[in-house]
């Protein structure tokens, strides 16, 4: 076994953030420990919470030493109860077709607003790979990285840099109603907005979650996301291996309690069985709240940073309810291409509106925002993976005890696109938010450990102050979701902490 | 004491009946949202008997806070700058506490009971601050300011005053020690702390007991020179004792609009309450620790002896070639040291290695017209009195 002295450095929690994180450090010749809680590494990587992933950049490829996993695109359908469903696959010319033959003016439209929002966020994107500048420390570096934004933004000419200034702010719903016609092509791209997010269509900021989604899938609407060949976990496990061939330790079902912090300086960790590990650098994959309060101790943080922890939104709005299946149901006027995308209930705006409505009172929506994707389990049997938007964190009557109610809603939302669903289903599971939280380890049960809004975004995601990777404390790191550019399966926070670690070094 | 808002904005404290009797001048001040008197007769008058017998000043507007529970200590310690992790029950300690960026919020005394139970005494309202450091600590913060009367007895026949008034051996109490009275039927808490930089108490109590409190100790002090005194006087002698105000020497970091207007304790003097080597971490350790390693501090606080007798109020302070290098926060002519004294933060290395050759431009008003006196200064030590007999222990006492 390891010998506990001479780590360079400690990787909390063994998601994929973590996981790229050590094997770049270890790359470069670091000795590399991952203490992860449960009982395998990938975190929320993996068959069950994972439906599809972005294209991973050649930065975070390339400093891996490539990635030899496959990538399969993903089409996506918005279902429609009459079965005239939309299916768009990230093709312009694919996706006008389709689109017009419901209208020719919402397809025309859809190019140009594809085209204005694509070069949108790629404005975004190219400040979002790298680590994000400090205001307040006077760095030449960091000056010239917001220069080199504020540079892009005007570069994009004097009618698009007004146009993007409006949308900074704007509700995805008006946008889209000024756009398009149609409701289901409406409900569609709102979904795509608010998907993982506090936010309702209606919700000033809702726009900006959209750009930042197509800033991580290729800049576009539908054509950035993929699928693995061999499933989603193929990701981790390729990860691991990577780990084992570059000497990375992994430690499993290695609960860590706190850091243990010598001369105001992280120097180690302690595990929850008393065992302590010490290293040059610590780096926490957990999330935002539970470094600080947990990791580092609240002894240890200046008021002001508590009080910017305790204001850090990570509550999570997302279910993922897990139907195993007998055989595969049929879905109307869908063939068994159609089955392999994400299939996506919302049927208009005003439905997701509905859907958010009751969530932000804790309470649950009888019918709510689906998306579905049909995968198999480990046998080959077919299972339906259904994420649930605006599930809320806690709800006011216990989750307990409205489990069995909200499953049946939901079934019943399915039904009406698949009628013989209820013969096909074998076993039913839900995991809520706060299962995630508990399951996971992540405070909230927040897919990217913490709202991906615009006062947790850049050089104030998760806080200000730790907005380079660095936490309050000497020694300690972050380089999980929680920091920029935040989740999404990226890895470029992983990416980006190692090369904050290494300058430390 | 309840009270009926419709008829005053600012609250009256439990001795306002006596207070506002013994007030000739009716000049009165708002002090966190109390009214409280800056004048009773002349404030020369009050800072005689404040220096030659005893002063007697109503001190509850004072911010008080009750800190406990079982990490009451941690917390304390956590709170401030100072170590104060070998603090004894019943004593009192002085007490700086900063943000995150090292910069001062404010000054007071925390008075220790127990190890699960502090008060804390400061200016200006602090309750959100205490709640939000305390979060992570098993405490509950409770502010108390309403609920205890306090007054401060100051001056050379203070502790027998309060002999009189029925604090037995009291004169045995050492500085910054505290001791519980049982004194007609009403406890009664005695610190020998003080504002005046002279032998003083201060006594806490119930606010029912207030009214007979304040009648007995002018009862005992009648043969001792007793005398309210107001605001003003207690400026006067705090100037003398070199003690800080805050919102006056320095400006409060939660306060200031202007980030560069916020002090760290190094600026303002107060670097020996700064206990870097503290075992646990203290509210704004990193940045006093980086401030210290750097040598990034740009000013200082210190005292200044002023040629000629005009008080330099507010005078801007320059060096030989008339560059601006500080301002006077606070002056006086001392009547006690015949000396003409002032409160500056200078630029450093003025006030810390440059002592000479500075100068104040003091503009001194005379019957609607202003005289512009260049007066030489020289930095001496902030503390410009301080008599034996205020750390004397057993304390003076006179018939």
């Amino acid at each position: 076994m390891s010998d506990n002295s001479n780590f360079d450095a400690i990787i909390i929690g063994g998601g994929h953030n973590g996981l790229v994180c050590a094997n770049i450090l270890a790359r470069k010749n670091k000795r590399v420990l991952i203490c992860e809680a449960r009982k395998e590494c990938g975190g929320m990587v993996n068959n069950e919470i994972t439906n599809y992933v972005p294209p991973v950049t050649t930065a975070v490829s390339s400093s891996l030493g490539g990635m030899q996993v496959n990538y399969l695109p993903k089409t996506t359908i918005a279902l429609s109860e009459t079965g005239q469903h939309i299916r768009l696959v990230g093709n312009q010319h694919i996706d006008h077709k389709s689109i017009s033959t419901f209208s020719s003016q919402d397809a025309d439209r859809f190019n140009d607003f594809h085209e204005k929002m694509s070069k949108f966020s790629k404005t975004l994107g190219s400040f979002m790979m790298a680590s994000p500048p400090r205001i307040m420390n006077n760095s030449f570096s960091d000056y010239f990285k917001l220069f080199k934004l504020g540079l892009n933004v005007r570069l994009l000419g004097k009618k698009n840099f007004n146009e993007f200034a409006r949308m900074i702010g704007l509700n995805i719903a008006d946008e889209l109603e000024d756009n398009f016609e149609n409701t289901l092509l409406q409900g569609l791209i709102a979904h795509d907005s608010v998907i993982g997010s506090n936010l309702g269509p209606r919700s000033p900021g809702s726009l900006i979650n959209l750009l930042y989604r197509m800033a991580i899938h290729n800049n576009s609407l539908f054509g950035g996301i993929f699928q693995i060949e061999g499933g989603n976990d193929q990701f981790t496990k390729h990860l691991i291996e990577k780990c084992k061939s570059n000497n990375v330790e992994i430690k499993t079902s290695a609960s860590v309690k706190n850091c243990i912090v010598e001369d105001d300086c992280a120097v180690g960790v302690e595990l929850i069985n008393g065992e302590k590990v010490y290293a040059k650098k610590i780096i926490s994959n957990v999330d935002p709240r539970s470094t600080y309060f947990s990791l580092l101790g609240s002894q240890n943080l200046d008021t002001d940073v508590k009080r910017k922890i305790k204001h850090h939104r990570s509550k999570g709005r997302v279910a993922k309810l897990i139907l195993d299946l007998n055989k595969l149901p049929s879905f109307n006027n869908c063939d068994d291409i159609d089955l392999d995308s994400r299939m996506v209930v919302a049927p208009s705006i005003d439905y997701i509106e509905e859907t958010f409505n009751p969530s932000k009172f804790d309470k649950l929506s009888l019918e709510p925002t689906l998306e579905i994707c049909v995968k198999k389990d480990s046998d080959q049997n077919p299972k339906l993976d259904i994420q649930v938007q605006y599930a809320p964190y806690k709800t006011d009557q216990g989750w307990e005890n409205v489990k069995e109610n909200y499953i049946e809603s939901i079934i019943k939302i399915i039904s009406k696109y698949a009628p013989n669903i209820n013969e096909c289903i074998e076993h039913k599971k839900l995991i809520t938010p706060d299962d995630i939280e508990l399951e996971y380890n992540v405070s909230g049960g927040h897919w990217h450990h913490g709202e991906i809004q615009i006062d947790q975004l850049f050089m104030m995601r998760p806080i200000p102050g730790a907005s380079q990777y660095k936490t309050h404390l000497d020694g300690l790191f972050m380089c999980g979701a929680g920091t920029h550019p935040g989740g999404g399966l990226t890895g470029i926070s992983g990416k980006n902490a190692a090369k904050a670690v290494l300058d430390d070094f | 004491m309840t009270q009926d808002l419709r008829y005053s904005a600012l609250k009256k404290t439990p001795f306002h009946s006596r207070t506002s009797m013994a007030s000739r001048t009716n000049k009165y001040y708002n002090w966190n949202g109390y009214t409280v008197p800056t004048e009773y007769s002349t404030t020369e008058l009050e800072y005689t008997a404040a220096r030659n017998g005893t002063s007697v000043m109503d001190l509850t507007p004072m911010g008080k806070y009750e800190i406990t529970g079982d990490h009451a200590h941690r917390f304390v310690d956590y709170l401030v700058t100072r170590d104060l992790s070998e603090m004894k029950d019943n004593t009192v300690a002085y007490i700086i506490w900063c943000n995150e960026d090292g910069k001062v919020i404010d000054d007071g005394t925390i008075f220790k009971f127990s190890s699960t139970k502090f008060m804390l005494c400061c200016a200006v309202k602090i309750y959100n601050w205490l709640n939000d450091s305390a979060y992570g600590f098993d405490v509950s913060i409770s502010d108390v300011t309403d609920t205890i009367a306090a007054l401060a007895i100051q001056g050379p026949t203070s502790c027998s005053t309060l002999k009189k008034f029925g604090a037995e051996d009291l004169e045995k109490l050492k500085p910054f020690e505290m001791r519980e009275y049982k004194i007609d039927g009403f406890d009664i808490l005695i610190s020998r702390t003080g504002f005046t930089g002279d032998l003083g108490y201060e006594l806490w109590t119930d606010p029912k007991n207030a009214e007979a409190t304040w009648d007995n100790i002018e009862i005992a002090g009648k043969e001792l020179k007793l005398r309210p005194f107001g605001m003003h006087a207690l400026e006067m002698t705090r100037i003398e004792a070199g003690f800080i105000q805050t919102n006056t020497d320095f400006m409060a970091a939660e306060d200031s609009l202007r980030p560069t207007r916020m002090r760290s304790p190094y600026e303002i003097g107060m670097g020996w309450l700064v206990h870097l080597n503290k075992n646990s971490y203290f509210v704004g350790k990193k940045a006093l620790k980086k401030e210290k390693e750097e040598s990034t501090t740009e000013r200082c606080l210190v005292g200044l002896d002023i040629d000629g007798d005009k008080p330099a109020h507010g005078s801007v302070i320059y060096n030989s070639k008339k560059e601006d290098i500080g301002i006077v926060t606070a002056a006086l002519w001392s009547p006690i040291m015949k000396k003409n004294i002032a409160l500056a933060s200078l630029k450093r290395p003025y006030g810390i290695k440059i002592k000479e050759n500075i100068f104040a431009e003091i503009y001194h008003p005379e019957e609607l017209e202003y005289r512009k006196i260049w007066a030489r200064c020289k930095v001496v030590k902030r503390q410009f009195f301080n008599p034996e007999r205020r750390n004397k222990i057993p304390a003076d006492l006179y018939e």
